[in-house]
């Protein structure tokens, strides 16, 4: 335990260390004129944009992140109410399976970009248009992830369910679930990153805020400053939203905590 | 009605593969009466197995049927509790969840099932490991939340598939005792398989063993060892002498089943 804590402290220095080694030297390089800032600012110079772009009458960022975070949760999570119920249904049911096989199998290869001119011809540029990019880039993946999560719960836990006296519905929500639970919650991860694309890209095609917006505006305007603020915002975000997912996962899974 | 609890009338069974055809068990007949304790003998791949999972409604005959009372078992059976080589306990609900199942299921109140399940914690010695989960025990507490979960559903049968196989030696002989304690004078039919003739005689009321695959009946004894069996039971010249005629007759079965002519 207490070695263990050291070595977690020992990780946390030694990372720290690096991070200002980076910064340090991707500063020293760019004041010393090897690099034009203009192609890639100093760490100081985007912090002096960030603070910029927080405070003051241009206070423009928060709102981005929180617009950008709101299409991103709202799209993904609608992704995972649907398609999280419904792949639990088709991996228990061969019948279901394979009646809506054939369009999963067409939907799922198409990238979320792909359905930008749709949406957009469906639902202009509002907010909808933004959590139905996200949606349709996220679902048939949340589908497909559990699927498989439920395909993979021991057969011979599903018997002694059974053997129990477990009627076909609580083996379902008793057995099915809970034991595929782990690996949706891991598809879901990556399903999130996902999720993150396919703002971002919605953004830059036709928004007028998000951080996908004040990136490629800032491109447009050369500022370069600008898109790596934004470009920062996007891993801090996905960074914070790391941590709450790690949370909520071991609320999920208390047996999964001792190992 | 009579004693007999469960009845198997030539029952056979095959599995179909893409390969070949192969039959698991032939013509195999067999009564158990209640309150009784069956030991099924026979060497790995006999089909004891295949028989148990029959009677728990896994998998039905191709031919012959088997009776529980009287009645056909066509589906899963709960009145035919299973305890599994490898515990099948459920790994995210805790030691008193696994066992509450059954009963939670078939509507007991949640105060009423804690009670019962907290009387068997006792019993079984798993006092104070109630909210600790499956993969926090060791393999012969993980066997024995398994055996409380199968007794706590008050399985009219407990069928018993080689449970013991996967512990050591040692903790092995612990938990036959244990099953002895927790069943002596409980009046509970066990049916139980293995391929160890010591836990057949220390266990059973009566043995029957199998031949090699497709299995059939290839003999059946009453054990009359005396009960209480304790451990010192194994050195009297009457269970010598029961393992001695044991042996000789699952022997030739084993030696089939390995391919190997005797010398």
């Amino acid at each position: 335990m207490d070695s263990k804590k050291l070595g977690l402290w020992h990780s946390a220095i030694v990372g720290s260390a690096g991070f200002i080694f980076f910064v340090g030297l991707w500063e020293v390089v760019v004041r010393l004129g090897f690099i034009d800032p203009f192609f890639l600012p100093a760490p100081s110079q985007v912090m002096e944009r960030a603070l910029a772009m927080t405070t003051g009458k241009d206070a423009v960022l928060l709102n981005d992140i929180r617009m950008s975070g709101t299409r991103v949760l709202t799209g993904f999570l609608l992704s995972a109410v649907v398609g999280v119920p419904l792949g639990l249904i088709m991996g228990t049911s061969r019948l279901v399976r394979a009646f809506l096989n054939p369009i999963v199998s067409i939907i799922r290869p198409l990238p979320a970009l792909s359905w930008i001119p749709l949406s957009m011809l469906w639902l202009g540029i509002d907010e909808q248009q933004k959590y139905a990019i996200v949606f349709m880039g996220c679902f048939a993946s949340v589908l497909v992830y559990t699927i498989d999560a439920t395909l993979k719960v021991d057969p011979l836990l599903i018997l002694a369910a059974r053997n129990l006296g477990a009627k076909r519905l609580h083996t379902l929500r008793f057995i099915v679930l809970p034991g595929a639970l782990p690996n949706i919650l891991s598809g879901l991860k990556v399903v999130l990153a996902i999720a993150w694309t396919c703002v971002i890209s919605a953004e830059m095609v036709g928004a007028n805020s998000g951080l996908g917006f004040r990136i490629w505006t800032a491109k447009e305007w050369s500022d370069t400053g600008q898109v790596l603020v934004g470009m920062l915002c996007i891993s801090l975000t996905v960074l914070v939203l790391d941590i709450i997912y790690r949370v909520i996962e071991k609320v999920l899974l208390p047996w999964k905590r001792m190992s | 009605m009579s004693d007999i609890l469960i009845r198997a009338d030539n029952v056979s069974k095959v599995f179909h593969s893409h390969k070949e055809d192969v039959e698991a068990i032939h013509d195999f007949s067999l009564t158990v009466k209640k309150g009784e304790i069956v030991c099924i003998v026979g060497a790995s791949g006999c089909g004891k197995s295949t028989f148990l999972n029959m009677v728990a409604g896994f998998i039905q005959p191709s031919s012959g049927r088997i009776l529980l009372e009287g009645q056909e078992i066509t589906k899963v059976e709960p009145r035919c509790g299973m305890i599994f080589q490898n515990y099948a306990l459920f790994p995210w609900m805790t030691v008193i969840e696994n066992i509450t199942f059954g009963p939670r299921l078939k509507g007991v109140q949640k105060k009423v099932r804690h009670e019962q399940a907290k009387q068997w914690i006792k019993r079984v010695g798993l006092k104070g490991f109630d909210y600790s989960y499956p993969g926090e025990l060791s393999g012969g507490m993980q066997q024995r939340v398994a055996l409380t979960r199968a007794l706590a559903n008050e399985p009219d049968v407990l069928l018993c598939d080689e449970p013991f196989g996967a512990l050591d030696a040692m903790t092995r002989q612990a938990m036959q005792q244990e099953l002895l304690r927790l069943m002596y004078k409980s009046n509970q039919t066990i049916l139980f398989i293995t391929h160890s003739i010591d836990e057949a005689l220390i266990l059973s009321d009566r043995v029957v063993i199998m031949s090699a695959r497709p299995g059939r009946v290839k003999a059946v004894f009453e054990n009359d060892l005396p009960r209480p069996r304790k451990l010192e039971l194994q050195l009297t010249d009457r269970y010598l002498e029961l393992k001695r005629k044991v042996w000789s007759l699952v022997e030739e079965e084993v030696v089939s089943a390995l391919g190997i002519r005797k010398g």
